[in-house]
């Protein structure tokens, strides 16, 4: 067994900066849209759980079957998708790979960082630097604005997922709750 | 369909709930339940953990862009993000020499950096290196195409420096004299101690104090060489145990049996509130665990309630912490 800190080692190394090319992997090959996040959140839970046992050395490789074997196990056992969906994933090379991003400069990776904060809405921005550069807790961030801890609280973690969004996989659209402290809920489908 | 989401939403919150002042070991319990419940959680977790500390390099820049300290007289933002840059690019191979040092004051031209008690501050240089103060750090630098001069008045300070063939990194500890071709570690002054580890690449380290009869010792990563007057020692730990030296980069103190007096010396590093532990008994306890640097009050309340000490407040201001 690997051990966790190995494990999230090579998870970052390795995995995240596949990001980019798995969700245009997902993409080509699912139509709802509005799956894309699950998948990809799928993915990586399986593609951790195998290289639990062992990590593989190629990274790129092993990414790609584990997302196209659960593409084709999802749009089998999700009926309502059409089934030439499953047939055209059993087309796609089995053993294609996924490109890693090619690996930032310090420069652009930091421009990145720069180009998803200024996408962040002009509140969420503003607690996200409060904390990244004057290291203000979330306390001190509600004292100074003069709002709410839960307000900060909230603004802060979808900065979080925002910024995470933009830096690997080049979006930064903050997902918004509809119901106030619950996560939007898609109708199902 | 929006497990994911929820699962993103709250390894979101464990993560900010991490960085607040208030976080236990119950809670640093509680979240490593829910990371083992499931394999999902764990990729949620890590991935925002990640990307939210690439985000701090964005502190590193502003801070020093917005921070009225010294600034380089004309020298251009980007090279700021050409050193950050470069920083990332280290090479491996690195000789310390100590020597002596009554010519290594620096000119008045040098660039000067400081951190008051408790701080943190990361300073890339425009060659490419990288500095990292530490809490109650003073240190000049003066960088030139041929060399690389810093003086570490006071203080500790991680290095990731650059290789530039040809241009020396020479860091200036007191009476000792450190030269480096590019690697990581970092160097400790506390008056005439002096303590280098290595985290990456070979180190040569050098005493030339006059008349010291010493000769020069290789440290490689895990390698701790600690300078005193003018004897030098080499203990070897694991990587993993000079790594938790270096736990301050992120605003932790990492302990693994320590006795409780290094311990209380090392958060009177960081913070105003000073620990007084004067009972050789409760002095020898031994402490293991991560602690946020900055909080005392949820240390001390640690030892309250888990080894049961008693803490009083003395009228100089220190806690004072007896059975």
């Amino acid at each position: 067994m690997v051990d966790d800190q190995a494990l999230k080692e090579w998870f970052c190394r390795e995995v995240l900066p596949l990001e980019r090319s798995l969700l245009a992997f997902i993409r080509r090959n699912w139509r709802d849209a509005a799956d894309v996040v699950d998948l990809r959140q799928d993915i990586y839970e399986r593609v951790l759980l195998g290289a639990r046992h062992g990590l593989p050395a190629q990274a790129g490789q092993f990414v790609y079957t584990v997302a196209r074997n659960h593409l084709i196990n999802r749009a089998k056992r999700a009926r309502i998708v059409s089934f030439d969906v499953v047939v055209d994933l059993d087309a796609v090379s089995g053993n294609d790979v996924l490109d890693p991003e090619r690996h930032l400069l310090a420069r652009e990776e930091l421009r990145r960082i720069q180009l998803g904060l200024e996408q962040l809405p002009p509140r969420c921005r503003e607690v996200v630097l409060l904390r990244k550069i004057r290291g203000l807790s979330t306390r001190q961030t509600a004292d100074e604005l003069g709002i709410g801890i839960d307000t900060v609280e909230k603004q802060m973690t979808l900065g979080m997922r925002a910024l995470a969004n933009f830096m690997l996989g080049g979006s930064a659209k903050v997902q918004r709750s509809r119901v106030p402290g619950m996560l939007a809920r898609r109708p199902a489908r | 369909m929006t497990r994911s989401q929820d699962i993103e939403a709250k390894a979101a919150e464990w993560l900010l709930r991490r960085e607040q002042p208030l976080w236990s070991q119950a809670d640093q319990a509680a979240l490593d339940r829910w990371l083992d419940e499931s394999m999902s959680h764990k990729a949620a977790f890590w991935r925002l953990e990640h990307t939210w500390q690439m985000a701090d390099r964005i502190g590193a820049l502003s801070a020093r862009d917005i921070a009225p300290g010294p600034r380089r007289a004309g020298l251009p933002l980007r090279w700021w993000y050409a050193g950050a840059l470069a920083a990332s690019l280290l090479l491996a191979i690195a000789f310390i020499g100590l020597h002596s040092g009554p010519t290594s004051s620096p000119p008045p031209t040098a660039d000067t950096f400081d951190t008051g008690i408790g701080g943190h501050r990361i300073v890339p240089l425009a060659d490419g290196s990288r500095i990292e103060l530490n809490t109650a750090t003073n240190l000049r630098t003066l960088i030139s195409n041929k060399r690389r001069d810093v003086w570490l008045d006071r203080g500790e300070a991680f290095f990731a420096v650059a290789h530039i063939e040809g241009s020396a990194f020479i860091v200036h500890a007191g009476p000792r004299l450190i030269t480096v071709v590019g690697t990581q570690f970092s160097v400790r002054r506390d008056d005439d101690k002096v303590t280098v580890a290595v985290v990456q690449g070979r180190v040569r380290v050098e005493d030339t104090t006059p008349g010291a009869s010493s000769g020069s010792i290789t440290v490689t990563p895990g390698d701790v060489a600690i300078g005193l007057g003018s004897s030098m020692m080499v203990v070897s730990k694991p990587v993993a145990a000079v790594e938790d030296k270096l736990t301050w980069r992120d605003g932790r103190l990492v302990f693994d049996g320590t006795t409780l007096a290094e311990v209380a010396d090392d958060f009177n590093r960081y913070n105003r509130q000073q620990l007084l532990i004067s009972d050789p008994s409760v002095a020898a306890i031994r402490i293991s665990g991560t602690f946020k640097a900055s909080n005392v009050d949820a240390f001390v309340r640690l030892l309250k309630e888990a080894y049961g000490l008693k803490v009083e407040l003395t009228a100089d201001g220190k806690l004072k912490i007896s059975t």
